[in-house]
């Protein structure tokens, strides 16, 4: 199978993740930092451990502010419900996965919060200046991803950012398709809250992710319980982390986070981002002139991450995607990749697109068969 | 006992003591089609406690050849097919307690559908939930009446668990992809429908009357066309097979080892099925006989076929993408009618 789905998960992992966490669960499997023995202290260590690695991964100063949640939609949904309060507004795009997208329109359906989404360019990008105009006094949140998945383009976040901070309004990104391809610094580029998911770009376990929350917010949690610290009192504790992070983590695969995260440090994030430009602009270069395919977004590899949106025409994306499957062994995302809005913004509602998203541990010779692959199925038009 | 059961009273097998037992039974329908219809009109008018109908369709006109409990106005109104049964029955015996469900009969929901049945009579379509009534009937030991039909030819067999062979003692898996022929490519006749299902409850008032001895032994194949009838005798192949179901209890369909593997596609109006036996299959004779049932393009990667507003790709190993439904019923449904299953 040659598995070019990265962007829906990243597989394989990295050698290390493996080891790391069946040595985790047969050596270290306690609860951390709940029974205080031994085996339960060196679990906590192993959490905290992963905490300051994420931390590095992108320039937050106090990991103590960086949430270990179970994966993005769990790190957006706890930031954006425990931040806007009733009469809030919200700005967003159309591009947004629908954790973003249905996180807000469920608290506007409440009539809660009013929500302001912005379009794109046609090549998938967002004019900061765009954002800036659809700032009410009511503004409190502007989230957007860094890469939304459909089209992978690159977002000026620093700018938008910067807009956000200008206006005293709190900016969150969604970084599911960046965190580990893309640098991201939480200072340089005026992130207050980044919502990460552990098995994409970072090459670690499903279940794990995070929420870093800057210093000037406070969030009410979304999820309270049990967080092995002040337990005898009634009440949520204040502190962070434990204030977000109520329930029995997933240490074994926080544990196979870290390695991940190490795994992509060690290789350099750059390096991880060109290799996977490379190969995705290699099957651009191969479409992008032939008329039987059409090509979503921007072609500028520059301004993309290794993700790619196609269809061919005379099939659905859906039927391209079974084809791939199983008369050439290539696994990729066919349909609407839970983003039904940017799929209306580029045309391609309902029926999707085929996505194509090469990883670390794909080659050239992958994207060459998957090409020729792609070719055939064009020449058999129906 | 009122004048109602009177005549079958008077018939030496059932008497009123058959009769007393009858009013005390449970009897579950699954399939309101061509068969169901014959089957539950003559299982209500025998007087049971209780007739439970599953169905997951809804009443189209090609179905009114040959599926008598349903009529035009059934078909202005829309109406699910066991709820239409349903009021025809309860009109014809008040006395029975009718219980129709919209339902695809699969591993899931069959322990609480199945439930407390003493016989169940096969109406179904398709190998896959014929399977799926086997393991469980095996395995609870309970009595189920094999019925199918297509064109002239109808088979029907009795599986009384732990008495009879059962039916993977006679056929050890679903047929592979594209091996199946269903009624609504090569037609059939509502006579032959007819006659399965009244051996099949004839058959059924047999068992649940304790009247083993007189029971149809062994596999029953009537061609109403080429007037034959022929018996195959299968009731020594339980003592000679090592039938997974019935002498290994392996349930593989109830526990869902094999099983169609249905997926709502993330695209609006679209589900997927994997065939449980899918094998590689030359996409050319699926769209001969598939030109019978609709309008069909193909190449060597994949079949269309349209009918009405949904459309069927189908893929060289069995797997379907069906659009115009979300609904894994109904997208089961037709899987099972046109490609078979």
């Amino acid at each position: 199978m040659i598995y070019l789905d990265n962007a829906a998960t990243t597989f394989p992992k990295p050698e290390i993740v493996y080891k790391t966490m069946d040595n985790f669960y047969r050596t270290l499997g306690a609860n951390p930092g709940r029974s205080g023995h031994r085996m339960a202290v060196a679990a906590e260590k192993e959490v905290e451990d992963t905490r300051t690695v994420v931390a590095r991964l992108f320039g937050i100063k106090d990991s103590k502010r960086l949430i270990l949640t179970f994966n993005a939609t769990d790190a957006i949904n706890m930031g954006i419900k425990g931040l806007l309060k009733s009469g809030d507004h919200a700005i967003t795009t159309f591009l947004e996965h629908n954790a973003v997208s249905r996180a807000l329109n469920g608290l506007e359906k409440r009539n809660i919060i009013t929500v302001t989404k912005v379009r794109n360019s046609p090549d998938g990008l967002i004019n900061p200046d765009d954002i800036k105009n659809a700032i009410t006094s009511k503004t409190r949140l502007i989230v957007i991803s860094h890469a939304p998945n459909v089209l992978g383009t690159i977002q000026p976040i620093r700018k938008i950012g910067r807009i956000a901070r200008e206006h005293n309004i709190i900016f969150m990104v969604d970084a599911a398709q960046t965190a580990g391809v893309c640098e991201i610094n939480v200072d340089e580029d005026y992130v207050d809250m980044l919502a990460f998911t552990g098995h994409k770009g970072p090459l670690g376990p499903t279940g794990t992710g995070g929420l870093y929350v800057e210093e000037r917010l406070t969030l009410e949690p979304w999820r309270e319980g049990g967080t092995g610290f002040e337990p005898a009192s009634l009440s949520q504790p204040e502190e962070l982390p434990f204030k977000l992070e109520s329930g029995t983590p997933n240490t074994v695969g926080i544990a196979g986070l870290r390695a991940g995260i190490e795994y992509v440090l060690s290789k350099g994030i750059g390096t991880i981002r060109a290799h996977e430009q490379r190969l995705t602009n290699k099957i651009i270069q191969a479409l992008k002139d032939d008329q039987r395919f059409i090509l979503y977004g921007t072609t500028d590899i520059s301004q993309k991450v290794g993700i790619l949106s196609i269809n061919v025409k005379g099939f659905k994306a859906a039927e391209v995607g079974a084809i791939l499957d199983q008369s050439f062994d290539i696994a990729v995302r066919p349909g609407l990749h839970c983003a039904p809005f940017a799929h209306q913004m580029i045309g391609t509602f309902p029926d999707g697109t085929v996505r194509i998203s090469p990883g670390l541990f794909n080659t050239e010779e992958d994207v060459d068969l998957f090409i020729r692959a792609l070719v055939k199925i064009a020449n058999e038009r129906i | 006992m009122s004048e109602r059961y009177a005549r079958q009273i008077s018939f030496y097998g059932i008497g009123i003591q058959g009769q007393k037992i009858l009013m005390q039974k449970n009897a579950v329908l699954i399939g309101c089609g061509a068969l169901g219809c014959t089957s539950a009109n003559l299982l209500v008018r025998s007087g049971l406690k209780r007739l439970k109908v599953i169905d997951r369709d809804y009443i189209e006109e090609s179905n009114l050849q040959r599926q008598s409990l349903f009529d035009e106005e059934d078909i202005s109104k829309n109406l699910p097919k066991v709820v239409a049964a349903q009021k025809k029955l309860q009109k014809v015996n008040s006395h029975v307690q009718v219980e129709s469900f919209i339902a695809d009969l699969n591993p899931s929901n069959i322990e609480t559908l199945l439930e407390s049945a003493d016989i169940i009579i096969d109406g179904t379509d398709n190998f896959e939930t014929r399977f799926l009534v086997n393991d469980y009937c095996v395995k609870k030991g309970i009595p189920w009446i094999y019925g199918a039909c297509i064109g002239s030819v109808g088979l029907t067999m009795n599986i009384v668990p732990s008495k009879t062979p059962c039916l993977r003692c006679v056929l050890e898996n679903i047929p592979p992809f594209g091996t199946i022929e269903t009624c609504d490519t090569e037609g059939i006749i509502a006579p032959i429908a007819s006659m399965i299902a009244s051996i099949q409850v004839a058959e059924a008032l047999k068992i649940l009357t304790g009247n083993f001895e007189t029971l149809n032994k062994g596999l029953l194949k009537i061609d109403l066309w080429r007037n034959e009838i022929k018996r195959l005798h299968v009731e020594d192949i339980k003592e000679k097979s090592d039938c997974i179901t019935c002498k290994q209890h392996r349930y593989e369909f109830l526990s869902k080892k094999t099983y169609s593997m249905i997926t709502t596609l993330c695209a609006r109006n679209a589900v997927q099925i994997l065939h449980p036996n899918g094998s590689k299959l030359d996409l050319k004779r699926l769209a001969v006989r598939l030109e019978k049932a609709g309008y069909v393009s193909f190449n060597s990667f994949l079949l269309r076929l349209k009918i009405d507003r949904y459309e069927l790709t189908v893929f060289p190993d069995g797997r379907s993408i069906i659009s115009g439904t979300t609904d894994a019923s109904v997208a089961k449904g037709l899987y099972a009618k046109y490609i078979g299953m």
